[in-house]
This record gives structure tokens, C-alpha cells and sequence, in this order.
């Protein structure tokens, strides 16, 4: 769960998404600012922070980058427990992925923190000439199910940073100024907000 | 090539006995004989003193040779025709499966950058063991891990028959049961076990960690599936390993209590879950001396005295049974697994 201090936010994140969509490279590049052809197949899980001014508030990123195979699945619930924010990744070269990332959508509608902030992050962006899924056809299905879309890629770093800008701002988060008294706790989702979606 | 004086040439005393003991295992030496016909094909081309053999565990040039004879690979070799290996390979040539694909999408992303196995023929090598090993066994197929596993049983074993009866023996005996099949559920029983028995040997650790809620499981999911080989550095896999197939899936357990056990100070001071993962990475990949980790795991802890296969039994229900009940909810969303 995202936890504040003063003007600092601890946000726990998961990226989930197909093997091979490039969630380890998304964070390395995130984190590090490098980008490698052939990035290690990730098991289990492996951990990242980072921190990020956004605004007033310093974020710190707590990030879980899963492993993609699907029997690696029964172990997700462990990583996305008690998460903020999720990233989840497709490769827009592969349809399969896509059908893939939905299924994670679901999944975390029904088991993850209702205020958990959701991304859908269509990965590659910088080989459209492979395209399979349109940029249309993705920000369609993130607008019905709550999530912003953006198209990433981890090789070009486009919108790498911007996705996790953006979760960072969309956190909920207490805000000492215009809310003197603190964070406010809501029951459901708040609608509005979750349905907002975000260019590319 | 290698000189002889004072110093036993194996190869020529084919009635005579190796004793390997078990590495840094002071207080318990328990000699295991590896005789000299048991190795069939045996030649060795180098010499060993019983220095070497005390200190360093078993020698790198009679790894294949040993691993072979004891973990029970050449035993289940020698149950099917000698041509086995060779008809498998040409029979799945060409084949396209979930499983298949998913091990192309990993071969150049299984230790890059190695200088033999990041080559083609390193790739095509990594690629017959795995696809081999999947249709051998389609309820296992491939599990992402599995190549990281064949990888460095491929650099040990030198020929790339060898490596692939080493992982099925892994896979078929030395290790719990489905350990890497369908819901990776012998993983789950594994990690329960691991949990109790840190929580019976460090409990102080074990009652920190839960505070924390740092499931250990975080960590030793990799080095499970992994046997150690994507977390320590190659050559403490390699003790690791010549344990393992001595001993047995146990040893697994007792090297990551080890290596909590060397940390317990540092991990008590921890305060957040991200500090306890740094610690146990940072310890981990700088363990390029075996014998601390192997003298921790067997001389400081010892807990042979529990029934590990008892513990398993005991954990295998609760495991099916969170499995199920996971899978039941997710009915509806349709959660089928495509391999």
C-alpha cells in the first residue's frame, strides 16, 4: 500500500505481463537508465526501488518485476498483495500478450486493492513494422477497465519515465495543504478518477 | 601433461577407491566411495591428491565422471538403449510446441553474453536438452529456471548427453516431486517447508521477517527453481551441486537456511522488506568462498535430525489446497495454462 511520511510516499508496484514483453527491461531502464537486447528470463521475482519527485512529494518506488511464465502465476498474489500500482505489460508484437495482460487486468479487478493504480503499458513501441495490436484497440480497452495506457519502449526509453511519473501521480496520496486532516479513506474506487486514461 | 610424482594417477588404478568427502564437514565426515567400474567410459585425465579432494570437494576434472554415478544419472541411462538420446532429438526435430517456443524466446536470454553458450552452437546445444526434456516429460514441458539449470549441467558435463540425464534425474528423482510442472505446487510445498524450519533454527530472524511481512519465498523461489545457479557465484553452485547429489533435495533447504544463518545479525537490523532482499542478493553474489557457506550450512546448523519428507507430506495439502481455492476464484476469468 502506498504509506506517507512528511512529503515522502512509499509505493509498493508490480509489473505483470507475458513472458518476454519486457517487464525486467522496462524497470532496468527505469531504474538505471540501460537497455539490454537479451535481458536474463527473471525468476521468481526480482526487486528494484527508485525515487521520484513528482510535485512536492517524493515517491519511492518499491518495485516487484514478476517472472512471465504462466505457472509462474500461482505465485503472483504474493507480489501484488498489498500493491499501490501495477504495470501491466503487453508486447505489441504479440497478440497472445495482449490476451495475456487482460487476463491480469481481471485478475487484479477481482483480487487487488480496489484503489491499486493500474497502467497498461503496450511494450516495443519502436518495432511497428511487427505491430499485432493497435494502439486503438488498447487505449479502447483501458478506458473501459480503469487503466491509462501508454505505449512504451524500453529500447528507445520512450515513455519509460513518463509511466512511472504518472503513477506516481495518480497515488493517492495525503496532501497537508489543501487537506489539513490527513489522508482520506475511501470504500470503493472513486469512479472518475480510475476511468481517467492517458495519452501516448 | 600433469605430473605424477607423489601424487596417485587414477586413471591407472581402475580396482582403486576415490573417498570424497563432503565438503567442510569437520565435525561429521561422512566418506562416500565412488568406485571405478560404477564409471563406465572412466578416464581421467589428470591426477588428484586427497588434499584436494578434503578440501576443494570433488575436483573439477572428475565432476562429470561423479555427478554421473551419483545422483543416479547413469543408472537410469543405462535402463534404455544406448541410442535413446540420439532417436529423441531426431524425432522431436522440427516440432513446434508452447513449450518449444517458450525455450527459443529464452536460449539467448540464459547467461548472455557466456562465451560458449551465448555462440549458435551454444544456443542449438541448451536448445536439444531442453526440447528433448520436454517432450520426455510433457507434464513438466519447459519451466523458465529449467535453463539456467541445463546451462551450467551443459559447461560441467562436456557432452551434451551427459547434461540432459542429469536434468532428468534432477527432475525425476533428486528433487521433490513436481517442483517445476503445471503450478509449480513440489515449489510451494518446498518453500512452507523452508519457512518452518527457519522458523524453528532462527527464530528470532524468522519473527523479524514476519514482522516485516517479508515472506521468504521472495527470495527463495530463484534459488529453488534455480538450484542456487542464477544466485551464487558458479563455482560455490558447483559445491553446492556436488552436495545435492550426494545428499539429496534437502541440501537446498539447508543452503538457504545457511544463508540466513550467516546474516542473522544484519537481517535483524533491517527495517524494511527491500533491506532484507539487498542483504540476502548482496550476500549471495559475493559468496565466492564455498566453504563459508558450506561450513554454516553443515558444521554451525544440522538439522538433519528433522524428517524433511515428513515436513513435505505434512505442507502438501495446504498447498493443494490454497492452489484450488486460487484457481476457483479465477474460474470466471479463465486462467487455463497454455503450455
Amino acid at each position: 500500500m502506498a504509506t506517507t511520511g512528511h512529503n515522502n510516499l512509499n509505493a509498493k508496484l508490480v509489473l505483470l505481463g507475458d513472458m518476454g514483453a519486457g517487464k525486467s527491461s522496462l524497470v532496468l531502464r527505469f531504474v538505471k537508465g540501460q537497455f539490454l537486447e537479451f535481458q536474463e528470463s527473471t525468476i521468481g521475482a526480482a526487486f528494484f526501488s527508485q525515487t521520484l519527485a513528482v510535485d512536492d512529494v517524493t515517491v519511492k518506488f518499491e518495485i516487484w518485476d514478476t517472472a512471465g511464465q504462466e505457472r509462474y502465476h500461482s505465485l503472483a498474489p504474493m507480489y501484488y498483495r498489498g500493491a499501490a500500482a501495477a504495470i501491466i505489460v503487453y508486447d505489441i508484437t504479440s497478440a497472445d500478450s495482449f490476451t495475456r495482460a487482460k487476463k491480469w487486468v481481471q485478475e487484479l479487478q477481482k483480487q487487488g486493492n480496489a484503489n491499486m493504480v493500474m497502467a497498461l503499458a503496450g511494450n516495443k513501441a519502436d518495432l511497428e513494422e511487427k505491430r499485432k495490436v493497435t494502439a486503438e484497440e488498447a487505449r479502447a480497452y483501458a478506458d473501459e477497465n480503469g487503466l491509462f495506457f501508454m505505449e512504451t519502449s524500453a529500447k528507445t526509453a520512450a515513455n519509460v519515465n513518463d509511466i512511472f511519473h504518472e503513477i506516481a501521480k495518480r497515488l493517492p496520496r495525503a496532501q497537508p495543504t489543501q487537506n489539513p486532516a490527513g489522508m482520506v479513506l475511501v470504500d470503493r474506487p472513486a469512479e472518475g478518477a480510475r476511468a481517467a486514461s492517458c495519452c501516448s | 601433461m600433469f605430473g605424477t610424482q607423489s601424487k596417485r594417477d587414477l586413471s591407472l588404478e581402475i580396482q582403486s577407491q576415490i573417498p570424497i568427502l563432503r565438503p567442510s564437514i569437520h565435525s561429521r565426515r561422512a566418506n562416500i566411495t565412488v568406485k571405478f567400474q560404477d564409471l563406465y567410459g572412466f578416464t581421467v585425465e589428470g591426477n588428484v591428491d586427497d588434499a584436494n579432494i578434503l578440501n576443494e570437494g570433488i575436483p573439477p576434472v572428475l565432476r562429470p565422471k561423479v555427478w554421473f554415478s551419483l545422483s543416479g544419472a547413469a543408472k537410469k541411462k543405462s535402463t534404455v538403449p544406448d541410442s535413446y538420446y540420439n532417436d529423441l532429438i531426431i524425432a522431436v526435430e522440427g516440432k513446434v510446441t508452447p513449450a518449444t517456443k517458450q525455450i527459443d524466446h529464452d536460449l539467448p536470454r540464459t547467461f548472455p553474453g557466456h562465451p560458449w553458450l551465448d555462440t549458435p552452437e551454444g544456443h542449438a546445444s541448451l536448445r536439444r536438452v531442453l526440447v528433448g526434456y520436454s517432450f520426455r516429460d510433457s507434464d513438466v514441458g519447459y519451466c523458465q529456471g529449467l535453463n539456467y539449470v541445463a546451462a551450467l549441467l551443459l559447461l560441467v558435463m562436456k557432452t551434451e548427453e551427459d547434461a540432459f540425464w542429469m536434468l532428468a534425474v534432477l527432475l525425476e528423482n533428486v528433487l521433490v516431486n513436481d517442483c517445476y510442472s503445471n503450478n509449480l505446487s513440489g515449489c510451494h510445498v518446498e518453500q512452507r517447508v523452508f519457512k518452518d524450519l527457519l522458523k524453528k533454527k532462527c527464530p528470532s530472524v524468522y519473527a523479524h521477517l514476519e514482522a516485516l511481512e517479508f515472506d521468504v519465498s521472495l527470495v527463495a523461489t530463484e534459488w529453488f527453481l534455480c538450484l542456487f545457479s542464477k544466485s551464487l557465484p558458479s563455482e560455490t553452485t558447483l559445491r553446492v551441486w556436488d552436495v545435492l547429489f550426494y545428499e539429496g533435495a534437502k541440501v537446498l533447504l539447508n543452503m538457504a537456511l545457511a544463508i540466513f544463518k550467516m546474516k542473522e545479525e544484519e537481517l535483524l537490523m533491517a527495517n524494511h522488506v527491500g533491506d532484507v532482499i539487498n542483504i540476502i542478493q548482496n550476500t549471495t553474489h559475493h559468496l565466492f568462498d564455498p566453504d563459508e557457506l558450506l561450513t554454516v550450512a553443515f558444521d554451525k546448523l544440522g538439522f538433519m535430525s528433522t524428517n524433511i519428507s515428513k515436513e513435505r507430506k505434512k505442507q502438501e495439502p495446504a498447498v493443494m489446497a490454497e492452489l484450488d481455492q486460487r484457481l476457483r476464484r479465477l474460474n470466471s476469468s479463465n486462467l487455463d495454462e497454455n503450455s
